[in-house]
């Protein structure tokens, strides 16, 4: 089969691969209709997730039309049109039954190398590396689908492609960001970053009753689909005025948002000439893991006793992290992988329901085949790009 | 793969660029027993200009990007060059190796440095956005501008 593959950093190719076999008795195989690329892909595109190996697949935002299926797998069957969530989970642990899906404690095979990154194992992941677990991703035209009673959710109607297809990452990540931030209605909200996560956390924000929300981001055309599409009711620019913290009081009379999304991660662009110098340095040079500007603003912008919710992908270890603003604010942080199968039933009914169209994020449709350029398009923001939606 | 092949990118080239500009300002003159003389001061101020637009270069680790990445590789060019004649134009080289070796060595280093730079900058966009619209069958302009609110608000609640 052809499958888009991590040769390096700064280098993806669609190579031919082995085709995926059933290996254990709750796996199934997809055909893949319709994947896509992440922005966290990105983070091992540019190399600074550590343990991609070259020829490993990439992708974990994928579905597709079930082919074949393990004896275990008695809730899906040969024809059915599903959604495969980004996260691995067995289903039985403690974390599974918790609805906490992207810790769950079986699915990572390489839990050792997690437990010394992050002191204890997080779930296995499609396409991300061997710390989650070096599993094939979705890129590809078939995926091997371990747990696949667990997490792919059916889609039963004529909903398109590109309408539920994000239901296996981002909408639900961007939903999480939201609900973290204990949304009841008359909020105030701040998204840094209006990639495809901020649009959806944006979205979600609004859909759970926030008054207002301000989209932050360097791109007008972003920032344009934040107001025109996802309901922002605000938009920051930081390249044309860095100081974000100052806009974000300015807006909020002088109070700062009731909380504050950030849907950035490790590799922010903002920062301010100098500080963001040095911090490209240090992650060039591999002694810092993870640039800051957007969680340090947003910590900083939050107003007292808010709430910070991190839906961003951090990888390691960041410096200048403001812990005085931060314990004396009395901000309460939130975050991590989103729990993708705790929220599909009901973002499918929302979706289903009209209540949203996820397919407004789409601004490229391109074949498997153009996956290097779609990467690279979408890494450099180059001819408007938002999300990029691969079709195998 | 060129030949030479040319593994360093922009953001490699720039890393060498601050710390090759910080050890020349600080250590260097020392440790090449230069330290006090003409020379120290020759190797500082290039190290300074260097530095300098360095932070002016449109790559990675360039503050104010105003100067093309191809442009910086050719001031580093002229640059070594110029830094290599400087003693031989001064006529300080008939005091000893010490006031011409390390101009030298150091224009060997920076040519030696160019030789296996990309001069694209890979790590800058290297993808094929021509190949990239015409391929595209989604029009993001249209999906971007034109189209309808996509969500309902409060539609949802907190669980």
């Amino acid at each position: 089969m052809r499958a888009n593959v991590w040769s390096g950093r700064n280098t993806v190719q669609v190579e031919n691969v082995p085709d995926p076999k059933i290996l254990n008795d709750r796996d199934a195989i997809v055909k893949i209709s319709s994947t896509a690329i992440c922005g966290s892909d990105l983070h091992l595109y540019d190399g600074y997730i550590p343990t991609m190996r070259k020829g490993d697949i990439l992708g974990h935002e994928f579905m597709g039309e079930i082919v074949e299926t393990g004896r275990g797998v008695s809730n899906l069957s040969v024809g059915d049109r599903v959604v495969v969530p980004f996260p691995i989970a067995c289903g039985n642990c403690w974390a599974c039954r918790h609805e906490l899906y992207s810790v769950c404690e079986n699915s990572n095979p390489n839990a050792g190398i997690a437990e010394k990154f992050f002191g204890h194992p997080t779930a296995g992941i499609f396409g991300y590396s061997h710390i989650t677990g070096g599993y094939a991703g979705g890129q590809a035209e078939y995926a091997r689908v371990p747990y696949a009673d667990v997490g792919p959710i059916k889609i039963e109607d004529d909903l398109t492609d590109e309408q539920v297809l994000f239901l296996s990452d981002i909408f639900p990540t961007g939903f999480m960001g939201a609900e973290l931030c204990e949304i009841t209605g008359g909020e105030v909200i701040a998204v840094f970053g209006a990639g495809p996560v901020g649009q959806f956390a944006i979205a979600s924000a609004i859909m759970l009753g926030a008054e207002r929300v301000i989209a932050i981001d360097q791109y007008d055309y972003r920032l344009q689909m934040a107001l025109n599409r996802a309901g922002a009711t605000d938009a920051i620019n930081f390249a044309e005025d860095p100081d974000v913290v100052e806009q974000l009081k300015e807006l909020t009379g002088g109070r700062g948002p009731d909380a504050v999304i950030d849907a950035v991660g490790m590799e922010a662009a903002h920062g301010h000439g100098a500080l963001h110098a040095v911090e490209r340095v240090k992650q060039a040079t591999r002694s810092e893991s993870d640039r800051g500007h957007a969680l340090r603003d947003a910590i900083l912008a939050c107003r007292p006793a808010g709430i910070v919710s991190v839906m961003g992908v951090y990888g390691g270890l960041m410096d200048k992290f403001p812990t005085g603003a931060f314990m004396n604010k009395g901000l309460t942080h939130k975050s991590g992988q989103c729990h993708v199968q705790r929220y599909t039933k009901r973002l499918y009914e929302h979706i289903r329901n009209g209540d949203i169209d996820p397919s407004f994020v789409v601004t490229h449709r391109l074949g498997l085949d153009n996956a290097p350029d779609g990467f690279e398009t979408f890494k450099h923001k180059q001819d408007e790009c938002v999300k990029v939606v691969l079709k195998p | 793969m060129p030949f030479p092949p040319r593994p360093v990118d922009a953001t490699l080239h720039g890393v060498v660029d601050y710390s090759a500009g910080a050890f020349l300002l600080t250590a260097f003159p020392k440790l090449a027993g230069i330290e006090g003389t003409r020379s120290a001061r020759q190797v500082r101020i290039s190290a300074a200009v260097h530095a300098g637009y360095s932070t002016l270069t449109k790559y990675p680790l360039g503050i104010v990007k105003a100067i093309p990445f191809q442009a910086h590789l050719a001031l580093d060019a002229v640059g070594a060059i110029a830094l290599a004649a400087t003693p031989f134009v001064t006529g300080q080289w008939t005091k000893g190796p010490r006031q011409w070796l390390p101009h030298v060595g150091l224009a060997l280093f920076e040519l030696s440095s160019l030789a296996i730079t990309d001069p694209t900058g890979r790590g800058d966009y290297h993808g094929d956005v021509e190949a990239v619209r015409s391929a595209n069958t989604e029009d993001p302009h249209r999906k971007i501008y034109n189209g309808a609110p996509a969500v309902t608000p409060a539609t949802a609640t907190n669980d």
